[in-house]
């Protein structure tokens, strides 16, 4: 398991933190050799999750492109409506096998909230969630959903209250309590071993879309498309496809029209070290982390994870931004043509593939990674129609 | 050893504050850097942190912190990784040292990192300071110890900067003293919710060498405590040192 992808990635944490990085990173290197943990894996994915999640041809949005075929990576569909379950499931069960009676975890738009919180119920764990005052406001009803999943929402007041100050709270109370907690972070971002285990338990969307795209279409497809926030559901798409011939794109949030950089890392920062890692980080000249600005609160991060770093700068994948307007739009194309309500996350993801499909023959095919639903969007969508 | 936070607004008083903290006994100064995602600080600082970015302090204004202190106190600088990172590791560390800084601490450095951060401080002239903390095993207390410059920064308890609670379930005598013996000349420092005499003598009674205070510092600077009254408040922290 890789400690750096080419020269991102690292562990720059407080000495505190790293006899428990140690700790998790033996504990998992153990459990994925485990036939044991790997079943029950398998069997609380499948009865508790809903895995495999569907692979859906989107006949109308692609009339509506008139292109390329587009197809959905359905993980709208799993428990608790979004990709968020897969690295929560498999987290929460290493922290059993740690003997730690404690989650915490971090959420921005309350998908791994959601999740971790899930988890935490069923595998009788304590949980307590870090969401900044900004995103409980626009986010409300994950935040009742955590409550009533049994967990503690701590609202975080400081900074620019929203995920990367949830995070910062997180790792604060992480230092703290090392001895009896499992810090359950939700993205493909901070201190080694993170990236990588996190990788591990999203990627089996890609393996999925690699089984039902040959099933579907009798080959892979041309062009896989995930958005990016922290990652997570993107590496997990892009992992099991970076050894085959799919382009790749990653759609990060371009916020809105103007002089703002969004929150497009990749595609608008400098490297950087930032929650334990070192990546891509929107700066300013002296290093400070810069305030974010995104319609979609799980791609409002001024960081990425490492492993996108790489990719990017090694050229395999293509990291473009969309902008906070147009991906309104995917959202109503979606809910339009094919009654689906996505998240604003994945909304960016569909407007790209759209783009893309327009400019594609018919022979083509696109997987977009539609991570989430969009139930918990419903207040932002319609407050930005009027 | 005091920590102060660079903060533009105070530096006028700078000087005056760093002359009051050599007068009641301070042996060094630690002159921190602001940063936006301080994650081993606790609410003080952390809130501290966040006013001297809302008042404009720059890259400069440490760099004319350390021209103020220096020729008062040895100074070591402590700031997170990134803003080093970003304004490329020899520059930065040059002009730290070419400002009159002697040390460098980093909180988000484990050993695992350092060496880039090592070859960039020797290069420059200064001492890289690594940090130890509870929980460490005892060949990694070793290997951490041989590598630090300067002195070794030994924090005390689990928790963020500041903290209180929690420092009685870890025994640190251990940890002291197999930090002497892995490098005998190498001064072990305590930090991390030092913040008056019961805990500084608590802190010195484990063996070391000296401690550093931090977010007790800056709340008596931030309500406004006079050269004489910070001056008074360090001598009646100052404990008498095993080695020195």
């Amino acid at each position: 398991m890789p400690r750096r992808f080419g020269p991102y990635g690292g562990a720059y944490v407080p000495e505190t933190l790293v006899p428990a990085l140690t700790e998790l990173e033996a504990t998992w290197r153990s459990a994925r050799r485990d036939p044991a943990f790997r079943s029950e894996l398998r069997r609380l994915s499948t009865t508790l999750g809903g895995r495999p999640t569907p692979l859906y041809f989107a006949e109308n949005l692609t009339r509506r492109a008139r292109g390329a075929e587009i197809w959905l990576k359905r993980e709208d569909l799993l428990h608790g409506g979004a990709h968020k379950f897969n690295n929560a499931l498999g987290q929460g069960l290493l922290a059993r096998r740690m003997g730690k009676p404690r989650l915490i975890a971090e959420t921005g738009a309350g998908q791994h909230g959601v999740a971790t919180a899930m988890i935490g119920a069923a595998l009788r764990l304590e949980t307590e969630v870090y969401m900044g005052e900004v995103d409980m406001e626009r986010q409300r009803p994950n935040v009742e959903r955590m409550r009533l999943l049994g967990a503690r929402v701590i609202p975080v007041s400081t900074g620019s209250r929203t995920l990367k100050d949830a995070i910062n709270a997180a790792l604060r109370d992480w230092i703290t309590n090392v001895r009896t907690t499992h810090y359950l972070l939700g993205s493909a971002v901070g201190p080694h071993p993170f990236p990588s285990i996190v990788a591990d338990f999203q990627s089996v969307i890609g393996r999925e879309i690699r089984t039902q795209s040959r099933r579907a279409f009798g080959r892979l497809p041309d062009l896989a498309v995930a958005c990016v926030g922290g990652g997570s559901n993107a590496i997990g798409t892009f992992h099991p496809l970076l050894r085959t011939p799919v382009e790749l794109w990653g759609v990060e949030a371009g916020g809105p029209r103007g002089r703002s950089r969004g929150a497009a890392s990749l595609t608008r920062g400098a490297p950087g070290i930032l929650h334990g890692s070192l990546s891509y980080v929107l700066q300013d000249r002296d290093g400070q982390v810069a305030a974010t600005e995104s319609i979609s609160a799980g791609l409002d991060y001024a960081g990425v994870g490492p492993e996108h770093a790489w990719l990017r700068d090694s050229g395999r994948v293509r990291y473009l931004a969309v902008h906070d307007d147009e991906a309104l739009r995917a959202f109503h194309w979606l809910a339009e043509d094919e009654g689906i309500l996505p998240a604003l996350e994945p909304a960016h993801a569909i407007f790209a593939a759209v783009g893309a499909a327009r400019r594609r023959p018919r022979s083509q095919r696109i997987v977009v990674t539609l991570s989430g639903r969009g139930d918990k969007d419903l207040e932002v969508v319609t407050h930005a129609a009027r | 050893m005091p920590y102060l936070l660079v903060d533009r607004r105070r530096s006028r008083s700078l000087k005056r504050t760093a002359t009051a903290l050599r007068d009641g006994g301070a042996r060094a100064v630690e002159l921190g850097f602001p940063f936006s995602d301080p994650i081993a600080d606790g609410p003080v600082l952390e809130a501290a942190h966040d006013r001297a970015l809302r008042a404009g302090t720059s890259w400069a204004d440490l760099l004319s912190a350390c021209r103020t202190v220096s020729p008062i106190l040895p100074t070591a600088v402590m700031t997170y990784g990134n803003p080093l990172w970003h304004r490329g590791l020899s520059t930065a560390l040059r002009e730290l040292a070419h400002a009159g800084a002697t040390g460098l601490i980093v909180p988000d450095l484990p050993l695992e990192e350092s060496p880039a951060f090592r070859a960039a401080s020797r290069a420059a002239g200064l001492s890289l300071v690594l940090l130890a903390a509870p929980g460490v095993t005892r060949a990694r207390l070793e290997r951490i110890a041989q590598s630090s410059q300067g002195f070794l920064y030994l924090v005390s308890r689990y928790g963020t900067t500041g903290s209180q609670g929690g420092a009685a379930s870890v025994d640190l005598r251990p940890l002291v003293s197999a930090a002497h013996r892995a490098a005998p000349e190498l001064p072990v420092l305590l930090g991390f919710g030092v913040r008056d005499r019961a805990s500084a003598a608590a802190a010195m009674a484990t063996g070391a060498d000296g401690i550093i205070v931090g977010s007790a510092l800056e709340e008596r600077i931030a309500r406004g405590d006079s050269p004489e009254a910070l001056t008074d408040w360090v001598r009646s922290l100052s404990v008498t040192s095993r080695r020195r």
